[in-house]
């Protein structure tokens, strides 16, 4: 049996539900979230962050494309409320966007900034966050949106690397680390490598998710509609 | 010679870099690196001269702010012309560049750092970093570069500070790039699940044969690189020779103790010791083994960076106990060694049945000993630092 926790969507751990009778994200394995932009990936995200906080398994939030301020409007936006858990600190932010130089306001000790086309810093950061959610929580979340911009904005191949090192690092301390890229921004062979340094992977198309795989069942997929509850199917 | 300002390195590779030199600071990926860089520049210009920042990982405002984190005052030193950057970073990303020297494309970088290496005679450069170089640009050119900035920094007497980061290159490259410059300091991880210690070590010096202890290290906000002596600590059930272990293994040790039903003398505070070995230093704490002290071991364990966990082969009804002390000692979350003591004792159990009946994971390595003789002893040291620091030692 496959241990798994829940994805925070209900409907997404039964499509996922497997013959020994669990469903959702399987514990302590990455996952890449993939599909064109607007199609939700953020939100599976969101989803998935809140209900791991929400069941006391913290989590290490990484930003590349949305600063806090904005972070925190959008999950709003789905009624997902996160205040709590940054004054709780069970919610570690790394935020690469807001610029520093400007001073951050709200710079704590589990609210820190990085830089986007710096991933040595990044990659320290990460370390320093898995540190200190592992302290007290054998189990924890972790999610990586989007690599899109981290390509973007770096070689290709250098971000490949980092992002290895960064499922290696939150796998090793026990947690379960999702990363999301939007399709058709790199390469194919840039897709390709992603995709094979996961173990999970699922699309999402506007319409469709699809498991494309995941550890222990087949491809599934199931029609989904993005609400202001978030994603239901 | 010029000094690093890096506490320690500078006695390490003899005093301070000759100038003309280059050094490589080549980090495991999460491992701090770039404040060495900083503070050797910041360092240097405080001492008179003058330096440059090459960045290609972030903009030069956000360098000012980091410097200015450490407590060091960049601002100034460029208002004053003392230091100035390249920046390699802005225009990449679309924000203003900034600085004397700013990069639109990479096929300037070359020349460029020339000339900044120019500007900055008898001075230093940090190179912030390398790896997004070589990542932008072909490997074989990246090593051509490295080869007439290393050049033009030794005929202008210019030291040069390359930022690595290993992110899983070839090893063929990475030895290239370290054979290609004069003094390589390793900076390295000690984990268990995650990063608990930081290290560097001077893996080699042209000018100097370094001495090649490892010393831990964390950056400050204010204050930059400190190193500090890691905490080893001690701990196991009541008279499994806790306080022998540390006695034998400390060049100086000391111990509160008392004497238990006036027989043999049991520790009711701490042992604690000191050890050099190959190199290696490390303060020891030894925790008392009885449960009415049990209130100490939190205290006693904070920050350790490893273990010694130590058993009675011949009492298997301590055991559990131990198990308990290593949760309370939090020793399940650092790398640690199961000294399995009195194996003269009758009726001593091997080491594997010591793993089955403690139901110890296989990767824990379990080292018979007997303390009082000092079999095994130095065995379960060179087992720790090998947990500890890996291959690099």
């Amino acid at each position: 049996m496959i241990p798994c926790i829940e994805s925070g969507i209900p409907e997404f751990d039964e499509l996922t539900r497997s013959n020994s009778g669990t469903g959702g994200i399987p514990e302590n394995s990455s996952t890449l979230i993939y599909g064109p932009s607007k199609t939700g990936k953020s939100i599976f995200n969101y989803q998935f962050t809140y209900h791991g906080l929400s069941h006391d398994e913290p989590c290490l939030y990484i930003t590349t494309d949305q600063g806090l301020k904005q972070l925190e409007g959008n999950m709003f936006d789905f009624q997902i409320p996160i205040e709590k858990y940054i004054a709780e600190k069970t919610l570690y932010v790394i935020d690469t966007t807001s610029n520093i130089s400007e001073g951050m306001k709200t710079k704590t000790e589990t609210i820190v900034s990085s830089h986007i086309n710096n991933p040595t810093d990044i990659m320290v950061k990460v370390g320093s966050g898995v540190k200190y959610i592992c302290k007290n929580n054998p189990r924890f979340r972790s999610v990586l949106d989007s690599t899109t911009t981290l390509l973007a904005y770096n070689d290709n191949m250098l971000i490949l690397r980092v992002l290895k090192a960064y499922l290696m690092r939150v796998n090793e301390a026990g947690g379960t680390p999702i990363i999301t890229y939007t399709e058709n921004t790199a390469d194919t062979m840039v897709e390709t490598m992603l995709k094979s340094m996961v173990d999970n992977i699922i699309k999402l198309d506007g319409k469709t998710l699809t498991v494309e795989a995941m550890k222990g069942i087949g491809k599934r997929s199931s029609q989904y509609q993005i609400t202001t509850h978030g994603i239901i199917f | 010679m010029k000094k690093t300002h890096i506490p320690k390195l500078d006695d390490f590779i003899g005093g301070g870099i000759p100038e003309g030199s280059s050094i490589l600071f080549c980090a495991v990926p999460g491992v701090e690196c770039e404040a060495f860089g900083y503070q050797i520049l910041n360092g240097i210009i405080e001492d008179g001269h003058k330096g440059f920042i090459f960045t290609n990982v972030s903009e030069p405002n956000d360098i000012i702010y980091e410097f200015s984190q450490y407590g060091w005052n960049l601002e100034k030193y460029l208002e004053e012309e003392k230091a100035f950057f390249v920046d390699g970073s802005s225009n990449f990303i679309g924000v203003p560049p900034m600085g004397k020297y700013s990069i639109n494309e990479l096929s300037q970088i070359e020349g460029i750092v020339l000339n900044a290496i120019d500007d900055v005679s008898n001075g230093v450069g940090v190179i912030n970093n390398l790896s997004t170089l070589i990542d932008y640009l072909e490997e074989d050119k990246i090593i051509e570069i490295l080869d007439k900035w290393n050049k033009r920094a030794k005929a202008n007497n210019t030291i040069l500070v390359y930022i690595f980061t290993k992110w899983g290159y070839e090893q063929k490259l990475i030895d290239t790039i370290k054979n290609s410059v004069d003094s390589v300091v390793s900076l390295t991880s000690i984990e268990e699940r995650v990063i608990i210690g930081q290290g560097f070590m001077v893996t080699s010096a042209s000018w100097t044969r370094p001495q090649n202890n490892m010393v831990l290290f964390f950056v400050l906000q204010p204050g930059g690189v400190k190193i500090y002596i890691p905490k080893i600590l001690v701990t196991g059930p009541y008279n499994a020779g806790k306080s022998s272990f540390v006695k034998s293994i400390s060049k100086k040790s000391v111990s509160v103790e008392r004497m238990a039903l006036e027989k043999f003398p049991t520790t009711i505070a701490m042992d604690i010791g000191h050890v050099d070995h190959t190199g290696f230093v490390a303060d020891i704490f030894g925790t008392p083994g009885q449960e009415r002290f049990d209130l100490m071991l939190d205290v006693l364990s904070k920050e350790a960076v490893g273990a010694f966990i130590i058993v009675d082969s011949s009492a298997p009804q301590t055991f559990a106990r131990a198990k308990e002390m290593i949760n309370k000692t939090h020793a399940k979350a650092i790398p640690k060694i199961i000294v399995a003591n009195k194996q003269d004792m009758p009726g001593a159990l091997s080491t594997e049945q010591i793993r089955e009946a403690m139901k110890l994971d296989k990767n824990i390595p379990i080292i018979p000993t007997t303390i009082t003789e000092n079999t095994g002893v130095e065995e379960a040291l060179d087992a720790l630092l090998t947990l500890l620091y890996g291959d690099t030692k």
